[in-house]
């Protein structure tokens, strides 16, 4: 168990470099602002005489009406919701397989009811899995206020025929706005999964530093293998990013940010630095300089960014179930309680554990080939070419 | 201690980076104590060779068996038999020298009650015990060549292997060094790659002679010189350059001459025994400019072996 020993020296020295110090508390500067900004942003939105600066969303969620008096088909907001009139059953099974969030129903005779001074009974189905049902419920509520008002204001009209001034309608919504939700379902997620990456690179500079001040001879002349020296090193950083997610959930926690059980979106967040801190341990064997690594880095990097935000989305949309694959799906529905089958958590884990293997092998047999370390450096092809051809590889 | 048994078996060890044969089926046996001198021209291979014995690079034919363990079979328990100082003492920069010997020990595995034993002992001995607590990146040349050997001896390794310990350092330093690998000769089984033939010539048991990956000659240095040359080597500066050819002819014919060559004129003539110089110097008369005579060196041996 050499690698324990690289571990507990790269992660000592880590914590005593001065230049490590500065970056810890300049990205927790940044976490301050990022609430701070995030505090207006919110307040913002949420204010009547705020000035717009929401994103369009149109087509962001759906809901089937079944409305034959054409009530609400007429004044729901569409501007948030896709509105499809449809009969009950090709709802529901609609709900079931995901396509649509909700199902209205409005009683045929709805408006003549309303007109006569009698009350009438609709019915919402909603899926409570989905985490855009908050925004269909509520997009809901606000067009029977506008009804209502708009109702109660021509019953007034009726009363007294000499007013005759239109009743003004205003729109007003209740409950989460669809922006505050993607900000705190979203944003509130990328920002804990952020470490990772600001982090990650860590290992470049110590698996490629290693080569370039020339140390990595004598690292590989220790008694142990080279698979100890790169795990050893990884599991360094990945304490860091531990540390550093750590400290960002207790900010957040303070911050009066609600995060529904904090204890497992940590667990998820430092079970998915394991394949990233691998992929990059991938790219620190590979590269000889640090600059080449940087470049490798950045291309890396952009394909972990889309694995982890593509399915995200892909759940927000379509509630599809291969979106669980990214762990920060999975973070996202802990962060909306939903209850999440096992079944979902275990494609998230297979997916961590999948890429886990494949990335810290791929690292450990370019950090044990001799032409990697001192030259002459094989190209990606054939490097390629090797392992179909489990020649060297 | 057996100072007839093998420690080191070197067997048909080929190495090629790329189109470059690094190293040609090359054989070396190597005694228990023994000090093993490694000599020749950059790009020998004499790096690559004992990279290979430390288990840093792989061979691509051959084998390397330390204490009867082969490099194959068994590399983690071969590198913990071993000290390795590379060429370059290149270390990390932000430890204090008392800490870069802790961390290494640990890697050794050194038992955790004796790391610190060690590394006092080791401090006092290579005489950085007053500069345990500065930083690595505080230190000259000299300084980290020391720590250096520190660090390669920090697991008490039953064998040792310095790759141009002297190399870049100032007369003292290299002097102590020197002395230190000296100090440690019988020992331990050592290997001294180097550049300097008076170094190999002072310190080893034994010379290898390695050019372009094979090994040209081996045995002791005095057996080296007196197999290329004779005792002594005559060396005669002429005047006048025409009759090189009708002079070696003449020279020759000495019983006593082993070799003759004329190099930027100048006759070295390689002699067995010294009865008949004054009879071959008498043979240029008045076209004589200067005469010497010195004892052959190692780097004679070198020279004519690799040219």
């Amino acid at each position: 168990m050499k690698f324990t020993s690289i571990t507990k020296w790269e992660f000592k020295n880590t914590l005593k470099s001065k230049k490590f110090m500065m970056i810890f508390f300049l990205q927790l500067s940044v976490l301050f602002l990022m609430i701070i900004i995030f505090n207006s942003f919110v307040t913002n939105i949420e204010s009547d005489n705020s000035v717009s600066i929401t994103p369009s969303l149109s087509g962001f969620a759906s809901m089937d009406v079944l409305d034959q008096s054409g009530l609400f088909l007429k004044l729901i907001n569409p501007a948030d919701i896709s509105i499809v009139p449809l009969s009950y059953n090709a709802s529901m099974s609609n709900i079931a397989e995901g396509k649509t969030t909700g199902f209205l129903y409005v009683p045929g005779n709805a408006d003549q009811k309303i007109r006569s001074g009698q009350t009438i009974d609709m019915t919402i189905y909603l899926d409570s899995s989905d985490p855009k049902s908050s925004v269909v419920r509520d997009e809901v509520n606000s067009t029977t206020q506008i009804i209502s008002q708009s109702y109660s204001n021509t019953l007034t009209d009726s009363v007294v025929p000499q007013n005759t001034t239109i009743p003004t309608v205003k729109q007003e919504s209740t409950g989460e706005s669809l922006p505050l939700q993607i900000i705190k379902k979203v944003m509130l997620v990328i920002l804990l999964f952020l470490p990772l990456l600001l982090f990650g690179n860590m290992i470049i500079d110590t698996v490629v530093g290693e080569k370039e001040r020339k140390t990595g001879e004598i690292l590989i002349a220790m008694p142990m293998s080279q698979a100890q020296v790169i795990i050893g090193k990884s599991m360094a950083v990945v304490l860091t990013i531990s540390l550093q997610v750590a400290m960002w959930l207790i900010i957040l926690l303070i911050a009066g940010f609600h995060i529904d059980n904090p204890l497992l979106v940590f667990i998820f967040i430092f079970l998915t630095s394991i394949p990233i801190i691998g992929i990059t341990s991938v790219v620190a064997a590979y590269s000889k300089n640090f600059k080449e690594a940087g470049i490798g880095l950045s291309i890396a990097y952009m394909g972990i960014v889309g694995f982890l935000v593509v399915p995200v989305l892909l759940y927000l949309s379509r509630k599809s179930f291969i979106a669980n694959i990214s762990p920060m799906t999975i973070v996202m529905r802990i962060f909306s309680g939903e209850s999440i089958p096992p079944t979902d958590y275990g494609i998230s884990l297979a997916a961590i554990l999948i890429v886990s293997i494949i990335s810290y092998w791929i690292a450990i047999k370019l950090f044990e080939r001799d032409d990697i370390m001192f030259g002459p450096r094989p190209g990606i092809l054939r490097l390629i070419y090797d392992l179909i051809t489990f020649k060297k590889f | 201690m057996d100072s007839n048994e093998v420690m080191i078996k070197i067997e048909s060890l080929t190495k090629s980076f790329g189109r470059i044969k690094a190293l040609d089926d090359l054989n070396l046996e190597i005694k228990r104590g023994e000090l093993l001198g490694i000599i020749g021209p950059n790009g020998a291979g004499k790096t690559t060779a004992i990279r290979m014995a430390c288990c840093i690079l792989k061979p691509d034919f051959g084998d390397i068996k330390i204490d009867g363990i082969s490099i194959h079979e068994d590399p983690i328990r071969i590198k913990s038999m071993i000290g390795y100082l590379p060429e370059e003492p290149n270390l990390y920069e932000r430890f204090k020298a008392k800490d870069l010997l802790k961390y290494f020990a640990e890697l050794y595995g050194v038992p955790k009650n004796d790391i610190n034993g060690r590394i006092e002992y080791l401090l006092e001995l290579v005489g950085m015990t007053e500069r345990k607590d500065d930083r690595i990146n505080t230190f000259s040349k000299g300084l980290r060549q020391r720590i250096s050997v520190a660090r390669a001896l920090v697991h008490d390794p039953e064998i040792i292997i310095l790759d141009e310990p002297t190399m870049g350092l100032d007369p003292a330093t290299a002097n102590s060094i020197r002395d230190f690998v000296r100090n440690l000769k019988g020992n331990k089984t050592m290997i001294l790659c180097t550049h300097y033939m008076a170094e190999a010539d002072s310190l080893c048991d034994r010379v290898a002679i390695l050019n372009k990956g094979r090994i040209i000659d081996v045995g002791t240095p005095g057996y080296l010189k007196s197999k290329i040359h004779g005792d002594v080597i005559l060396k005669i500066r002429i005047q006048n350059i025409d009759d090189v050819n009708g002079y070696k002819e003449q020279i020759m014919k000495f019983p006593s001459v082993a070799a003759v060559d004329f190099v930027d004129g100048e006759y070295l003539i390689s002699l067995k025994y010294r009865n008949e110089m004054s009879e071959i110097v008498e043979l240029f008369g008045n076209n004589v400019n200067s005469i010497n005579t010195k004892e052959p060196t190692l780097e004679d041996v070198f020279i004519n072996t690799v040219k």
